[in-house]
């Protein structure tokens, strides 16, 4: 079952609504662990859409969409998510399929596998991680490029014929 | 014809690769396809983070399928290499760029072949295509992502995860089996390394 921290457990859903049905696994679920968070455990599946306004973790499956855009997403080392999300920032530790939408910052972990679009702030992303998809970063308006490097002169494209030989700046001699 | 080299396991025994360059033809790759409007271009990884923010800034979003981790996986695995291909699914015409980094250098030519086929069907018209490929087993031994940061300046990092075979090939055999590309440029660095840009016939 779904377990909260902070609040009190009979709150009810009122802030986290959720529409799924639950197939809850024959052993029982870890205790969740943070404060103003929810975590569902590792032996819980979920179908359905989650809407929420405090942190949620996927440790266990779920497939549906995630909409808390003031909080924070996280799909833990064996959860599998299926479904869009949206939210402030995502962690994936796990696996997750679908598209991300981030007001700020997507962190994908060495053990991730992540198939899907990422339109965020920011990136981070460990050696390691499985990524396919498409990555969109908010850029600053009137933002210039960093490099300042002098670009290639357009009339020198297509204009060797062969390979050439042209040591540049390596800064080791083989 | 290639030469097969499995990577070593134990990095002791293995130089270090403490180099860096200046990349003139990732150079050329990214002002010519910034000329295009909204370019897309497809990274074959391995996925670093350098090479995504590098690419994102350059160019208002692009893909990442990471093809050095996927046949690590087929490899490791009872399935059929052959299967790795499955995960370039992408619609034909679809991408202005496609940068393979040293990829071609772990495979033979059977699935250079394949791969080069693969390319050509996702590339628009005169689609660019990267590649780098090591001269010397010296540094091939030791897989690394080239990262890339600001002005064009790419280094080496090491990737432990991944175990794939080397395949040696010398430019000519490299380009005889791109057919549909037409040879653009291609510079080689002291340090061994080569870079070559083709484009895709119309």
């Amino acid at each position: 079952m779904l377990k909260r921290g902070k609040k009190d457990e009979n709150d009810g859903p009122s802030d986290t609504s959720m529409t799924m049905s639950e197939r809850i696994a024959p052993s029982a679920p870890k205790p969740s662990t943070g404060q103003g968070k929810t975590v569902i455990g590792e032996n819980i599946t979920i179908e359905g859409s989650i809407r929420g306004e405090e942190n949620l973790v996927i440790e266990g499956a779920l497939k549906g969409n995630i909409e808390m855009e003031k909080h924070n997403f996280t799909v833990g080392p064996r959860g599998r998510v299926d479904g869009e999300i949206r939210a402030q920032n995502v962690s994936i530790s796990g696996e997750l399929k679908g598209n991300i939408t981030a007001l700020g910052k997507v962190e994908i972990t060495k053990d991730a596998d992540f198939y899907g679009e990422i339109k965020a702030k920011s990136i981070s992303v460990e050696d390691g991680a499985y990524f396919k998809g498409m990555i969109e970063l908010d850029r600053e308006p009137h933002r210039k490029s960093s490099e300042g490097a002098k670009p290639a002169s357009p009339s020198g494209f297509g204009s060797v014929k062969g390979p050439t030989s042209k040591p540049v700046d390596a800064k080791k001699e083989t | 014809m290639t030469n097969a080299v499995l990577h070593q396991q134990n990095d002791s025994e293995i130089e270090s690769f403490p180099i860096s360059y200046t990349s003139e033809i990732l150079q050329l790759f990214i002002k010519s396809l910034q000329r295009q409007r909204d370019p897309q271009i497809l990274d074959v990884g391995p996925v670093c983070e350098e090479n995504i923010m590098f690419f994102a800034q350059q160019l208002k979003r692009f893909y990442v399928c990471d093809m050095f981790l996927r046949l690590d996986r087929e490899l490791r695995s009872d399935r059929d290499p052959a299967e790795v291909w499955v995960h370039m699914d992408y619609t034909p015409s679809t991408f202005d760029g496609i940068q393979l980094w040293d990829f071609c250098d772990h495979l033979d030519d059977t699935q250079v072949r394949r791969l080069a086929e693969l390319c050509h069907s996702m590339l628009k018209p005169e689609g660019l295509l990267m590649i780098t490929a090591f001269e010397e087993q010296t540094h091939a031994l030791r897989l690394n992502a080239f990262v890339t940061q600001i002005n064009y300046q790419v280094s080496f990092r090491h990737q432990p995860h991944l175990k794939l075979p080397w395949h040696c090939r010398h430019n000519r055999a490299l380009m005889s089996i791109l057919p549909g590309f037409s040879h653009i440029k291609s510079l080689q660095y002291r340090n061994g390394l080569r870079e070559f840009l083709f484009k895709k016939n119309k």
